[in-house]
This record gives C-alpha cells, structure tokens and sequence, in this order.
C-alpha cells in the first residue's frame, strides 16, 4: 500500500500552557533541568496508572496556577506535600519492581517541580 | 427415630445455624459500614465548610472564631474515632484528622498574614474531597 511507504513522523506533542512558558527559559544552567521536568510530565502524564496521570495533571495545573499568582508558592509547596502523602501509600502498595517507576513519575516529579520549576516560573513573572 | 436420622439432623441444624451467624454478621457489617460513611460525610461537610468560612481572600482575620471553629473540629474528629465501631476504619479517620490538622495550620497562616490567595479554597477543598473519596473506597 501506497501509505506503508511513506516514512511514519512522530506526531508532535501540543504544547501546553506551561510548555510555552517553561520554552522561554533562555539560562543555560537550568535548560537541562527544564527539559527532565518536561519529559517526565509528558511521560506522566501519558501513563497507563490513573492515579500517576492524575498527579501530572493536577501538577501541572497548579504550576498555571503559580504562574497566574492564584495561589503562592507555599500555597503550591502546601499541596505538593499533600500530594506526595497520599502518593506514598500508593508508591507502597506497588509490586517492588514497578516502584522505582511510579516514584520517578509522582514523588521525583513532585520534588523537582517544587525545588526547581516552581522558582523559575515565579522568578519570570 | 434412627442414628442416621439423629445424626442428619444434628448437622442440618448446625448448618443452618452457621448460616443464620454469617448472615447476621453481614447484615451488622453493612449496617456498622454504612453509619460509618455517614459519619465520614458529616466531617468532610465540616471540613469544608471551614475551608470556606477561612479561606477568603482579603478576609478580616478573626482568631477567637478561627480556633473556636478548629477546637469544634477537633472534638467532632475525636468523638466520631472513638465511637467508631467499624474497626479497619479508625486508621483512615486518623489520617483524615491529621489532614485536617494540617489545613487548619496552613489556613491560620496564611489568613492571619492576610495572604490567602484566590484560588486556595477551590484547591484546598479539592484535595479534601479527594482524601474523603479515598477514605470511602472511591
């Protein structure tokens, strides 16, 4: 079939609001650490675990909402250590092979938004 | 009336009678749970009727009704754990106390800063459901 030839293109994934924003981040020193954060939320947030996409997308939400200045950031640190409780009962009740995964997805995921991305975003406002 | 027959009967009615005790103790096990989700209802409305009464921006912090409200919760939360009859559920009541512990700490910080920000509410009462729904098996 004439389809089956042509070479098959990733489809590009849609950039998201804090996409857009986390692109313009121009400091090399940080660049790298950006684009972990966004692989790792794609990677969330495209996840076969509803309770892992859920996390990503409730994250990302409220980074917007840093973002926007709806909520502060001990607002957003207040909910990241909320998250991160009710993950860690779920992190526990994995099988020990899939826990190392779902806690770079979730807990590492939380933390870096936290330490690093939360920072960025309130410093380029 | 024979051995056979005597010994028939004698194990009917035992059989009969462990049914009748696993049925009963079903019934109590559904009545005990299902007053055990009303109650949990009745803190989550508790809960976050405070969210609502505390978290609004540009709010008079008022302290004498912020920690009278707090103390009713505390007592609402210790009597419903210690009334609990439905035993596997005490742990999930404590860790909807401790939930609740928290967000009265971080309400009272922020309001008497007068920093609560526009959406706190909306998002502090989102998390709330979401602890309650997970303490109801949801």
């Amino acid at each position: 079939m004439p389809s089956d030839d042509k070479p098959k293109r990733k489809k590009p994934r849609k950039k998201s609001e804090l996409d857009s924003a986390l692109d313009q981040v121009g400091d090399e020193s940080v660049v790298a650490a950006t684009k972990e954060f966004q692989d790792l939320l794609a990677q969330a947030k495209g996840d076969t675990t509803e309770l892992i996409r859920q996390n990503a997308e409730e994250l990302e939400r409220r980074l917007i909402l840093l973002k926007q200045r709806k909520i502060d950031k001990e607002d957003f640190d207040y909910f990241v250590e909320n998250q991160k409780r009710d993950l860690r009962v779920f992190i526990d009740s994995q099988p020990a092979q899939a826990q190392e995964r779902a806690e770079k997805l979730t807990l590492h995921l939380l933390g870096m938004a936290a330490t690093k991305i939360a920072p960025l975003l309130l410093a380029m406002i | 009336m024979n051995l056979n027959t005597a010994k028939n009967f004698i194990v009917r009615n035992a059989f009969l009678c462990a049914a009748a005790i696993v049925m009963t103790s079903c019934g109590t096990a559904t009545i005990n749970k299902t007053g055990s989700d009303a109650q949990i209802e009745g803190l989550r409305s508790f809960h976050l009727a405070f969210i609502d009464e505390f978290a609004v921006p540009r709010k008079r912090f008022n302290a004498a009704a912020f920690e009278a409200r707090v103390n009713e919760g505390n007592t609402k939360f210790q009597q419903t754990i210690a009334n609990e009859k439905f035993t596997a559920r005490r742990p999930v009541l404590i860790d909807l106390k401790a939930q609740f512990d928290a967000d009265a700490a971080h309400l009272r910080s922020k309001a008497s800063h007068g920093k609560v920000t526009p959406a706190l509410a909306t998002e502090m009462k989102k998390d709330v459901n979401k602890i309650y729904d997970h303490a109801l098996g949801r």
